[in-house]
């Protein structure tokens, strides 16, 4: 058999993180996707501030309200995102739900050191979808709890020198 | 031992003299070393985040170059003049950081190291300042921008 019938990418393991990518406003955002529980149209939601599905109750958040973000949730893309983490649950309101994505670990990032504040438990990180920048939402923070360890691992900041060309592509 | 003297002698003749850049922010002229200095660019829109860290709101995406933003202008009360306008990578401790300057163009230039005096503007880490044309231009501390915090103006 020669070696060059081999197809080596068939064997290769690559990590991935699968994301929700939601828009929030302007900003855009990832739920990893392992807490997903449903997306409801606003048909589906109607008025209620809670919704109960398969037994359990998600009370609404507000996230834009929580990062201090302008939001217009009136429009006919928003979307009721239901999201537990296995001991809390809550429905996210969002401007639109953009897709599902399957991110290599490589490509996560940490946010940079020169964020020192709250946004560094609101965020676990952040990555490149489409060429946008999408920031990794905490979902223990986003369901309310206390600061905890994210979903998501991301490297050390250390271990990340973003700005430089192998910032992309680079390990993580 | 020869050698030692002449690293000596060296280093003395880097203190002597400074290569700084000179750039305006909203008119204000400042200065800051050319070695804290990654480059000067065309400024592309920032992304906003949101974030309660004072003056770090937003990051700067270019190509496959992700880097945060701090904005000097608002923390020196004024907005970055002309078009188009630059932006200036600061060489910071956490990382590169990309600052919006006016479209005036920095010049380079070598100053004496014995021109440069200790104090600076309150309001910003300066490594000091110096008088350029009757005027005192603070020496930003690029490498440690952000780091004097600034509770009361916190957005």
């Amino acid at each position: 058999m020669s070696l060059r019938g081999r197809n080596h990418s068939t064997n290769m393991s690559v990590e991935t993180a699968s994301f929700l990518i939601v828009r929030l406003g302007a900003s855009c955002m990832a739920l990893p996707a392992d807490g997903v529980r449903g997306v409801l149209t606003k048909d589906e939601t109607g008025d209620e501030q809670a919704m109960t599905a398969a037994g359990n109750v998600y009370p609404s958040i507000d996230l834009a309200q929580r990062l201090l973000l302008i939001a217009d949730l009136s429009g006919p893309d928003m979307r009721t995102v239901l999201y537990s983490n296995g001991h809390s649950h809550g429905a996210v309101r969002v401007t639109q739900v953009v897709g599902l994505a399957d991110v290599e670990r490589k490509d996560c990032f940490p946010l940079p050191l020169q964020f020192q504040c709250d946004e560094r438990n609101w965020f676990a990180g952040m990555l490149l979808y489409q060429d946008q920048l999408v920031l990794i939402l905490n979902p223990s923070w986003a369901l309310g709890g206390v600061a905890a360890a994210a979903l998501v691992s991301v490297a050390q900041p250390e271990q990340i020198f973003l700005a430089t060309s192998a910032a992309v592509g680079g390990p993580c | 031992m020869l050698r030692a003297a002449h690293g000596q002698q060296q280093a003395q003749v880097t203190k002597r003299s400074w290569n700084m850049l000179f750039f305006s922010v909203g008119g204000i002229k400042l200065a800051a070393r050319t070695e804290d200095v990654g480059g000067i660019s065309p400024w592309v829109p920032s992304i906003p985040v949101p974030s309660r860290t004072p003056f770090v709101q937003a990051m700067l995406k270019r190509d496959n170059l992700v880097m945060p933003v701090y904005d000097l202008a608002t923390r020196l009360n004024c907005q970055p003049l002309g078009e188009p306008l630059l932006c200036l990578t600061a060489r910071h401790l956490d990382g590169p950081m990309a600052i919006c300057i006016d479209a005036e163009v920095p010049t380079l230039e070598t100053v004496d190291a014995a021109a440069i005096r200790q104090t600076g503007r309150g309001d910003i880490e300066t490594l000091g300042s110096i008088t350029i044309g009757g005027n005192d231009v603070a020496i930003v501390a690029l490498q440690r921008l952000g780091q004097i915090r600034q509770d009361v103006a916190r957005h």
